[in-house]
């Protein structure tokens, strides 16, 4: 039908995100199952304070890792489909024309949920290969004998079923209210805009002009933009102290977590704001526009966003990692206060800068390899 | 002035190699009028593309003013195309988020034209300045896309069937404002075209086959937008 299984192959970004959703979610959660169940054989005042702090961390943990990413999931999912919509208006404007009703078409659309099921399960299975050393360093000070991993088929069902199920409901009603049309609309491809018109006096470049159209059009991309920038700015910051917090483990994975969402959605985002821009990009280069030009044009509007992102993912898990201190160690005597680490920030920041200042300077080569004849091609 | 010298060009790589230009040579002054005819697949899009910069060759040379295309820096050719060239399409490739008036300011910017809205009334389309390209009619996109390339104050007008996607009532009108802008602004203009009737209204025909040019004359008895069949 509309949607077929080679298109949602390329949804790579959704399924990272939930495999990584996963991945934490069942890590803590089967520990979490486990845990409860030796309560009664923890009796030392010190081994019970232990066991309450990680508790607690593993549902702090668990709502935070897994309510942010399958926040961003939906995002980005909804982001692929409107995409795909735009994309294949002309398509999907033939169907309804035929007499294909939005219901029809939009449950095609499910199908990509195929790639939030792929993610969640193969996350599942990889928890798995993790597992035995987590619960060793879960314990690594002792307190209580070895607990042994024990398989929840319900953790199946809520971590990977339910997902697919959700998604693929979300993915239907959110196309369907896209698909909402009239059938010429979809079949010239005419987008719809608006905008407010400023004082003619004000003029600014037309650089400037189609940078602000080009952000206006791709709103979404500014929210991916500086998530990712939240990402990468947060989980860095958050690992380089989970070494004290937790175990080196725990600041492995979320330094992992951290940079690979941080790069999918970078590369997913800025991806689609060239391809979108293709036609237009080559035109400005036919007019005899630099590359240089139309990086500025396309791209330059999300730099303030993405720094944004940057402070945002700072600020976060400053108070994130002050909250989880005070909560986790409340019973804990001489824990030290959490303060803000300024050195962790610049290298962080000087870091992030040259990484995304240097993409951009990739990106701009890019756009010179644009074909000038790729407005040619209908 | 540009000169082309004994030009080849092929597309697709060892085995499915197709010449799609054979040793083409011919040469343009400036303020030339040239109407490029020929049935379709003769080579004519490709052989505007080469001359304006936008596509590269595999033997021969094309040089515009003495300076030889081939042998620019991509950076150079981006400058020549700034200051010399603009192109018309037979699809218009307007930028669709941008109003009318921000259209033409592409051209314009480049140019360091400030009073584009005079290229808008030119192509009489001053009243949709506001409007966007999906609110207008095939022949109204054309004349945003004529404007834009005409703010651009270009040496040379490349232009690939600006008429194609045209009924013959707005063709002509299309067709008119071009030649009399052209006889205004004394710019070189060089259009593509398979319809033997709009080849009338240039100084010079080149008609081409298979890659080559077949035939280059004079036209003697030039005619304008509204006298020639359709
Ligand atoms: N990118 C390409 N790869 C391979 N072959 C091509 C490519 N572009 C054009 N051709 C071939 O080169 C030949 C000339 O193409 P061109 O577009 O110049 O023709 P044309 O004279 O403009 O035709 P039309 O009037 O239909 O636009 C055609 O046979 C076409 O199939
Ligand atoms: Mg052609």
């Amino acid at each position: 039908m509309v949607v077929s299984i080679k298109d949602t192959s390329k949804m790579l970004g959704v399924s990272i995100m939930t495999f990584c959703a996963v991945v934490v979610c069942n890590l803590f959660l089967n520990f979490y199952i486990d845990l409860k169940a030796i309560k009664d054989t923890v009796t030392d005042p010190f081994a019970v304070s232990m066991y309450e702090a990680q508790v607690m961390t593993s549902k702090v943990v668990c709502s935070l890792a897994g309510g942010c990413l399958a926040l961003a999931t939906i995002v980005l999912l909804f982001f692929y489909i409107k995409h795909y919509i735009d994309s294949h208006s002309k398509e999907i404007g033939i169907l309804k024309a035929l007499g294909y009703s939005d219901l029809k078409i939009s449950k095609s659309f499910s199908l990509f949920s195929l790639s939030v099921f792929i993610g969640c399960l193969l996350g599942f299975g990889f928890s798995f290969i993790l597992m035995r050393k987590f619960y060793e360093l879960q314990n690594a000070g002792h307190y209580w004998e070895d607990i042994k991993i024990g398989y929840h088929p319900e953790l199946f069902l809520l971590l990977v079923i339910v997902p697919t199920i959700l998604y693929a409901l979300f993915a239907c009603v959110y196309s369907l209210s896209k698909l909402n049309r009239p059938c010429i609309n979809l079949l010239k491809g005419i987008v719809k805009v608006k905008e407010k018109e400023r004082d003619s006096k004000d003029r600014k470049d037309f650089v400037s002009e189609m940078r602000s159209s080009v952000l206006k059009s791709k709103k979404t991309l500014v929210f991916f933009i500086a998530f990712s920038a939240y990402c990468f700015s947060s989980m860095i910051q958050m690992s380089a102290h989970m070494d004290e917090l937790a175990s080196d483990f725990m600041g492995m994975m979320i330094l992992s977590i951290g940079i690979v969402l941080a790069f999918t959605t970078f590369y997913i985002s800025v991806s689609s704001v060239l391809f979108s821009n293709n036609k237009n990009i080559a035109m400005m280069r036919v007019f005899g526009y630099s590359a240089s030009d139309c990086k500025r044009a396309v791209l330059d509007g999300y730099r303030v966003a993405a720094y944004i992102g940057f402070a945002v993912g700072s600020l976060y898990q400053y108070y994130l990692l002050k909250i989880m201190v005070e909560i986790v160690f409340k019973d804990i005597a001489d824990v030290p206060e959490y303060n803000f680490d300024f050195k962790v920030f610049f290298i962080t920041l000087a870091v992030f800068i040259l990484l995304y200042e240097g993409t951009m300077l990739l990106y701009q080569k890019k756009i010179k390899n644009i074909s000038l004849k790729e407005i040619m091609l209908e | 002035m540009i000169e082309v010298k004994d030009l080849t060009k092929y597309y697709g790589d060892k085995e499915g190699r197709f010449k799609a230009l054979d040793n083409v040579s011919v040469s343009i002054k400036d303020g030339d009028f040239i109407v490029i005819l020929g049935a379709s697949g003769s080579g004519k899009s490709t052989f505007l593309n080469v001359i304006s910069g936008l596509e590269t060759i595999d033997a021969g040379s094309v040089s515009f003013d003495g300076h030889e295309l081939s042998k620019m820096s991509e950076k150079e050719l981006t400058k020549f195309r700034k200051d010399n060239t603009a192109y018309i399409f037979q699809q218009y490739y307007l930028l669709p988020h941008l109003n009318v008036e921000k259209n033409v300011r592409m051209g314009a910017d480049l140019a360091g034209t400030k009073d584009f809205s005079s290229y808008l009334e030119a192509v009489g389309l001053k009243e949709k300045a506001k409007k966007f390209p999906s609110q207008l009619s095939g022949g109204e996109q054309q004349r945003v896309a004529i404007a834009r390339a005409l703010a651009k104050k270009p040496k040379v007008l490349f232009l690939d069937e600006p008429t194609g996607a045209l009924d013959e009532k707005t063709g002509r009108a299309v067709l008119d404002y071009i030649i009399k802008l052209k006889e205004k602004l004394n710019f070189t203009m060089i259009m593509v075209t398979h319809n033997e009737n709009i080849a009338q209204t240039a100084d010079r025909i080149i008609k081409m086959n298979s890659g080559k040019i077949v035939d280059v004359s004079e036209n003697a008895y030039k005619k304008d937008a509204y006298e020639i069949g359709w």
